[in-house]
């Protein structure tokens, strides 16, 4: 009998598998869904939305949370974008400034939770509203406008029709699997979320790693600025709202666990893209059929209710396997 | 004298992997105060939950008044006239004496409780039982001895029959020891029947009926307290024959380097002044009663617990341990007594498990080797004799002995020199027992030292070369193996320092 790493394959494929479906209803109900610039367009949108899911995953992988990733990445995207617009940095000079600012606010969060012990829910939802905050306070215009057409948007978001937002998206997949399976800050980081006690005692300096998490998680909204910039152009301190919401959401549709020590890299990424799938899917259909309905709130009643099924289909399993075992038990006995 | 008003027959009662209660019987008159002893593990506190229904049991049947009774859980035992005082409490300490008793059935005025009458009806019920406490104060403001009388006061106000007390005086000083008894007894003449759990002696001598003893989980026997001596019962708690002779010779000799110095050791109320040497190669029992300190001193010297104070020398050299993380650099490890929360990541498997503390030496090129991660682990738990389906199983499957032995895995993989056994044979199998005392031998002739806390004495006195005592924090005796009668590890455990002034 044996039994495999929980790397969870078998929910990877069920979500899959629910993307797949879901992009077939929606072509069937309407065919421009799968028109080539709806493709570039939901590519364009997934990158900033999948690699904030993969960075708060490794939080989460602890047993915390991060709320403050998506202001954190448009206050990144609107203080660089002012300094660019002001004249102060040449444009590639807003990639490591956005980057910076994400990891700033990342060790902020790190140091309140690791260090001074907050409660991560508290110590993020303070970050989450300072951020948004100064960084409307900051900029005063309430739009900042990154250019388009360059090769800042070639780069990160279309071109000539090919989405290398897409090709990143990957890239930064594959290097968030190395440092969560293959490397010791993600085991740590797990072992963490499993027991943290036990790992301290285990001689482990659990507080450098639950920092390493949240710093991670902020370098990942900077990072995904760079991308919401190059592909919207028009960042407003105001926009975003809810973002966090979205990349959490994703992260637990992939299957990793609230309670932290089980984490999917790979499940982040596709629970990311199935949100991005419903958002512009449901706009075709509710054009198609001239249903008067507000998309966004279309959307997040379905959102509720996949998030809600993707964590009870996963509490069942769990349930099941104990109980499973414990029968098992019990006839080990007899 | 009175009659019987519980009976507990045949109680059987297992948990996955351990055979908790094997057929244990108890009874209970009214008005009698029935101890129940038996050394930590031998299966007192889960007979309790089985009688207040946190536990269900597996086998055996519970009557009370002369009829079958089976408590799905707390509620329904309180509502049958059973309450459990324990060693902890279970309080509010931010409410009022009065809002602790009344909580869940506060005295109503319309919407609103009225407070009142709370109060009221408070002093009334301390004035019954002969409590002097003000019901207004908050609980916290109390002293741990006051607290445990306000929560027997709400055992009596649940107009309760049948009241567990789980050591209730293990953290009281002698005047609250005597209040306590003298409330006991005006229960007692009151018809109420109480079950008292304590490990003190004398204290059975003076307020007991009836001793009840259980040992690994089996019922060994109930003696009249009057028509018994204290030998008689240790002989009982005891039992010899799983332990094997004591050990009467060290086989450490004398000139072995010493690895292991502490000196002044401090930290807050639970360490005073703490000094001691560990031999290569030593098996160090340390023994006391329960709260005396022990878990105390190795968190401090583990780092888990910052000192107050002390020096601590590693072979010869003085070395500053604030984390666990330079403890363990310096070759110390400690396998905590509460392996669920201090020890194990039981959704992780037993590879993961066993390279946890050293999984640095596994990574080639900045990539982890799971392979050979795989190897190691699979290696040196099978020299250890660990069952488990595969290397894969998460930890959660296995039995306590097994979690146990992967523990002991991790830090041999590490290659620690130190090891702090905190109760290694706490919740685990008899079998498994055996073979963990085997272990630390083996741990011992190889060159390793060893620091084992036990509150089993004949644990104690088979496996260590030299025997720590510890009361109230103090090192009250340090006794070479041959000297380590039980009377004399008990009188040391007992010597308070109230009573050695």
């Amino acid at each position: 009998m044996k039994e495999r790493r929980p790397i969870k394959l078998g929910q990877n494929i069920i979500i899959l598998f629910a993307l797949v479906v879901l992009v077939g209803v929606f072509t069937l109900l309407n065919p421009n869904f799968v028109d080539k610039y709806n493709i570039v367009s939901m590519a364009q949108s997934l990158a900033p939305y999948a690699i904030m899911s993969l960075g708060v995953t490794f939080v989460i992988a602890t047993g915390g949370i991060d709320l403050s990733i998506g202001t954190v990445c448009i206050a990144a995207a609107v203080v660089s974008g002012k300094a660019f617009t002001s004249g102060l940095i040449p444009l590639w000079a807003t990639i490591p400034m956005m980057i910076a600012i994400g990891t700033l606010f990342g060790l902020i969060n790190g140091l309140l939770v690791a260090k001074l012990k907050l409660p991560n829910f508290i110590a993020t939802l303070g970050t989450m509203m300072f951020s948004r905050g100064l960084s409307a306070l900051i900029v005063v215009d309430p739009n900042i406008f990154f250019p388009t057409g360059t090769w800042y948007n070639k780069v990160f978001s279309n071109w000539n029709g090919i989405p290398t937002g897409i090709l990143w998206v990957v890239l930064f997949t594959l290097i968030c699997m190395y440092i969560m399976y293959k490397n010791r800050t993600g085991r740590y980081i797990l072992s963490i979320g499993s027991n943290e006690e036990a790992t301290r005692l285990s001689g482990i300096n659990t507080d450098k790693y639950k920092m390493y998490a949240y710093i991670f998680a902020g370098m990942a909204s900077g990072i995904a600025a760079i991308f919401w910039s190059a592909s919207f152009s028009t960042v407003a301190a105001a926009t975003g709202n809810g973002m966090e919401l979205d990349a959490i959401a994703g992260v637990y549709i992939g299957g990793t666990s609230a309670a932290g020590g089980v984490a999917s890299v790979t499940g982040s990424t596709i629970g990311a893209a199935l949100l991005v799938v419903i958002r512009s899917g449901l706009n075709f259909v509710l054009a198609k059929f001239n249903l008067n309905l507000n998309s966004t709130y279309v959307t997040f009643v379905l959102t509720g209710i996949i998030v809600v099924v993707a964590v009870m289909m996963d509490v069942i399993k769990t349930k099941r396997q104990n109980k499973i075992k414990v029968e098992k038990n019990k006839k080990d006995k007899k | 004298m009175n009659k019987v008003i519980l009976e507990m027959k045949n109680i059987d009662k297992r948990f996955s992997g351990v055979h908790a209660l094997k057929s244990v019987d108890f009874e209970l008159k009214s008005g009698e105060v029935h101890a129940l002893m038996g050394e930590n593990g031998a299966g007192k506190s889960t007979l309790i939950k089985v009688l207040c229904g946190i536990h269900q049991r597996n086998g055996g049947t519970v009557k009370l008044f002369g009829e079958e009774v089976n408590f799905r859980n707390i509620a329904e035992a309180q509502a049958a006239g059973i309450s459990v005082i324990h060693q902890e409490l279970n309080m509010m300490n931010h409410l009022t004496v009065a809002q602790n008793i009344y909580i869940g059935r506060e005295p109503m005025k319309g919407i609103s409780i009225d407070d009142r009458r709370m109060v009221q009806d408070a002093r009334v019920l301390f004035e019954r039982i002969g409590v002097d406490i003000d019901p207004t104060v908050q609980l916290g403001t109390l002293t741990v001895g006051k607290q445990q009388m306000v929560e027997i006061a709400k055992a009596v106000s649940h107009d309760c029959k049948l009241l567990v007390l789980d050591e209730p005086t293990a953290a009281l000083t002698q005047t609250e020891v005597e209040e306590l008894f003298k409330i006991m007894n005006d229960l007692r003449d009151k018809g109420i029947g109480m079950i008292y759990i304590s490990h003190r002696m004398d204290e059975i001598n003076r307020i007991s009926d009836r001793v009840t003893v259980m040992r690994d989980g089996e019922y060994v026997g109930t003696v009249n307290t009057a028509e018994t001596t204290k030998d008689e019962i240790v002989k009982m708690m005891v039992g010899r024959v799983i332990y094997g002779d004591r050990k009467t010779e060290s086989k450490v000799p004398p000139d072995a380097p010493v690895v292991l110095e502490v000196e002044h050791l401090n930290r807050g109320r639970e360490v005073k002044d703490v000094s001691f040497k560990l031999r290569r190669g030593e098996i160090l029992g340390f023994s006391g009663l329960m709260g005396a300190g022990r878990t105390e001193v190795a968190r401090a010297i583990f780092g888990a617990d910052r000192k107050d104070s002390g020096i601590i020398r590693i072979n010869g050299k003085e070395v500053n341990i604030k984390t666990p993380e330079q403890a363990v650099k310096n070759g110390i490890c400690y396998l905590s007594e509460d392996r669920k929360r201090y020890g194990l990541l039981l959704i992780k498997s037993v590879s993961e498990n066993s390279v946890l503390s050293s999984l640095d030496d596994f990574i080639d090129a900045g990539w982890i080797n799971d392979r050979r991660i795989e190897k190691v682990a699979a290696e040196t738990n099978a020299v250890l004799r660990t069952k488990t389906p595969s290397m894969e199983q998460q930890l959660k499957n296995l039995s306590g002995g097994n979690q146990q032995k992967v523990i002991v895995a991790r830090w041999l993989i590490k290659n620690s020199d130190i090891f702090i056994f905190d109760e290694p044979t706490r919740g685990i199998d008899i079998g498994a027992k055996s073979e963990m005392y085997e272990l630390m031998e083996r741990l011992a002739s190889e060159g390793k030292s060893i620091i084992m806390i036990s509150s089993e004495l004949a644990e104690v006195q088979r496996l260590s070369d030299r025997i720590i005592v510890m009361c109230e924090g103090r090192i009250t005796a340090e006794l070479d193996c041959k000297d380590a009668t039980q009377e004399e590890i008990m009188k040391y455990a007992t010597m308070r320092e109230t009573m050695k002034g």
